[in-house]
């Protein structure tokens, strides 16, 4: 449906055509089948899938998740069916949208990241990776692979190497200066990076002195993290020329279009998944109906307009 | 080809409180007006609910649904509740005409098996809620379409008298109710566990079925019961919950699984309801 009247939105996250900036979170939007009584998931600009691993996982045991001021901390585990159970189970469902599908990968290995990307090179639907970065190194004693420059430049370079989709890497915010592994990643063949992954946290029940979570701690989302992830996003695209993607805290339009001005190219929504379904639906609108009132007929040029005196 | 979308998508609704008051101490029931479609609601489902406009508590709260009546007037949901951490204080002083975002009815209901002839409701403190729907959904189906059901009989169990809520309507709806207080103060002193345990005898594996819901103790108790004597039972499990449709997996429960792996399914998806074989029962 365009019309005179509808802003261009459509961006390039490095080769992978968007018709939007929207995208939801990886984990938060399962594999589509939950939230399609919802919303229509052809208008989305890309879907990414919750974060797949070599083998299934089977997760964390429960407690899971704490709300805390303005957010949540989850300690899921990364659980999810597999890169190969996607393939077969969940893969043809989402193909049926029109809609850029972003697998999410992970490993506890680098050989666990390379093997994931060649099973899902060359296989039909699929439009570029995510790589998450913030999950621990079980070779170098549990420190995140995006926590160490070396780590964070190998995992980028060998998946790139495997692989003919573009890669997204998703950076942690869990570390000394976020924009040297974002240079690190862009060196590597990075074709974009995303942030931030969630704040690592912790919340303790004073009646039991135990921590709510089983995993003792876990990731901090919601707009708690705004600030910060915006804070993060602005200093990435001054030092990298791949395009950013930011994630963080996003609750509505107002909040994306920060994102946006500061130079993500696109945004991820996350957290405000559970909170409202169609948050997604009520971003792009926001933004859409932010870019009509403001006579900008084309998303470039929003993104990167923050103006410091 | 693309999944095109002709039937018009789910939404949050916006519910208005008809009515709100304290039924028991530290205890409430909320009546709401919600739309239509509610009345679709199996016992046993859930919705979740937020205070309309208020950005803290952040997370919608579940809450199974205790009744739903239609009048000309529309149709009533109603939540039955206790008081427990921050959401429920919130909700708890919530007055007529306030609005709610909900977003339901969610999760798999109760499946009664159409060769059971004798039902056993198994209800701990607020765990009634929605037991007392079942009841009575019960009762209407078995007046309706001559369902073999021979008896339902409610195993309601408090703390103290005061807090064994829905009685009255459990009264109505089951041909026995029979209570238990931890304190002695009526029926049965002891556990509502024991008090099912000792009329275990009742039951058999062909032609009965239980249906429970409370605290985490008491359902590894009637989960232990039911399993000795082979009688199936369906249990209404709880956990934190972010977004009830399957997607966040926070609401993990442990279930049983074939290989080494521990296997967990989630309570808003998969569940609320499940089978008490399928769980792995903390103390079972």
């Amino acid at each position: 449906m365009k019309s005179k009247n509808v802003p261009g939105m459509n961006v390039d996250i490095g080769g992978i055509e968007l018709k939007n900036p929207v995208m939801t979170a990886s984990g938060t939007f399962g594999y589509g089948e939950e939230y399609n009584p919802y919303i229509d998931i052809n208008r989305l600009g890309a879907f990414i899938v919750k974060g797949l691993s070599r083998e299934p996982r089977s997760g964390s045991p429960p407690p899971r998740i704490i709300e805390t001021a303005a957010g949540m901390l989850n300690a899921v585990g990364l659980q999810n069916i597999g890169v190969d159970a996607f393939i077969k189970e969940k893969l043809p469902y989402l193909s049926g949208f029109d809609v850029a599908v972003i697998t999410n990968i992970f490993g506890e290995t680098i050989d666990d990241y390379i093997r994931v990307a060649e099973r899902l090179n060359g296989v039909p639907g699929i439009a570029g990776l995510e790589v998450n970065i913030s999950c621990p190194n079980v070779k170098k004693g549990g420190i995140a692979f995006g926590d160490d420059p070396e780590t964070a430049y190998e995992v980028t370079r060998k998946v790139k190497n495997v692989t003919d989709l573009p890669i997204i890497v998703k950076l942690t915010p869990n570390v000394t200066d976020i924009t040297r592994i974002a240079r690190v990643v862009e060196e590597a063949g990075a074709d974009a990076v995303s942030l931030i992954n969630t704040l690592k946290g912790m919340a303790v029940n004073v009646e039991t002195m135990k921590p709510y979570l089983n995993n003792i701690t876990g990731g901090l989302s919601g707009p708690a993290i705004k600030p910060v992830a915006l804070r993060m996003v602005w200093e990435v695209t001054r030092e990298v020329s791949i395009p950013v993607i930011g994630i963080g805290g996003i609750m509505n339009a107002h909040d994306a279009l920060e994102f946006l001005i500061v130079g993500a190219t696109a945004i991820q929504i996350g957290t405000a998944n559970f909170i409202n379904p169609r948050a997604t639906m009520d971003v792009l609108e926001g933004i859409q109906h932010y870019m009509v009132e403001n006579g900008i007929s084309d998303i470039h040029d929003l993104i990167g307009t923050l103006t410091v005196e | 080809m693309t999944n095109t979308i002709k039937e018009s998508k789910k939404s949050i609704v916006t519910a208005r409180i008809v009515d709100h008051y304290e039924v028991a101490r530290n205890h409430f029931l909320m009546s709401l007006k919600v739309p239509s479609y509610f009345q679709a609601a199996v016992p046993g489902q859930f919705v979740m609910m937020r205070v309309k406009g208020r950005e803290d508590p952040f997370l919608p709260r579940p809450f199974s649904i205790n009744f739903l009546n239609s009048h000309n007037t529309g149709t009533i949901m109603g939540i039955l509740y206790k008081v427990i951490g921050k959401g429920t204080t919130i909700f708890s002083r919530l007055k007529k005409d306030d609005e709610l975002s909900v977003m339901g009815p969610l999760g798999n209901g109760f499946n009664m098996p159409p060769d059971r002839k004798k039902i056993a409701l198994v209800a701990g403190g607020v765990g009634v809620a929605p037991l007392s729907f079942l009841a009575e959904y019960l009762k209407r189906q078995t007046n309706a379409s001559a369902q073999g059901i021979e008896e339902i009989v409610c195993f309601l169990g408090a703390s103290t008298s005061q807090l064994l809520l829905d009685r009255g309507r459990l009264a109505d709806a089951c041909s026995k109710l029979m209570i238990s207080t931890d304190d002695g103060s009526d029926g049965y002193h002891g556990t509502v566990t024991e008090l099912f345990q000792n009329h275990i005898d009742s039951y058999t594996d062909n032609d009965s079925i239980v249906f429970c819901c409370g605290p985490d103790p008491m359902m590894t108790g009637v989960a232990g019961i039911v399993k000795k004597y082979s009688i199936p039972c369906q249990v209404s499990m709880e956990e934190r919950m972010a977004c009830g449709v399957g997607a966040c997996l926070g609401c993990a429960v442990r279930v049983k699984s074939h290989g080494d792996r521990p296997r967990y399914m989630t309570v808003c998806k998969d569940g609320p309801v499940f089978d008490s074989k399928d769980i792995i029962w903390k103390q079972a």
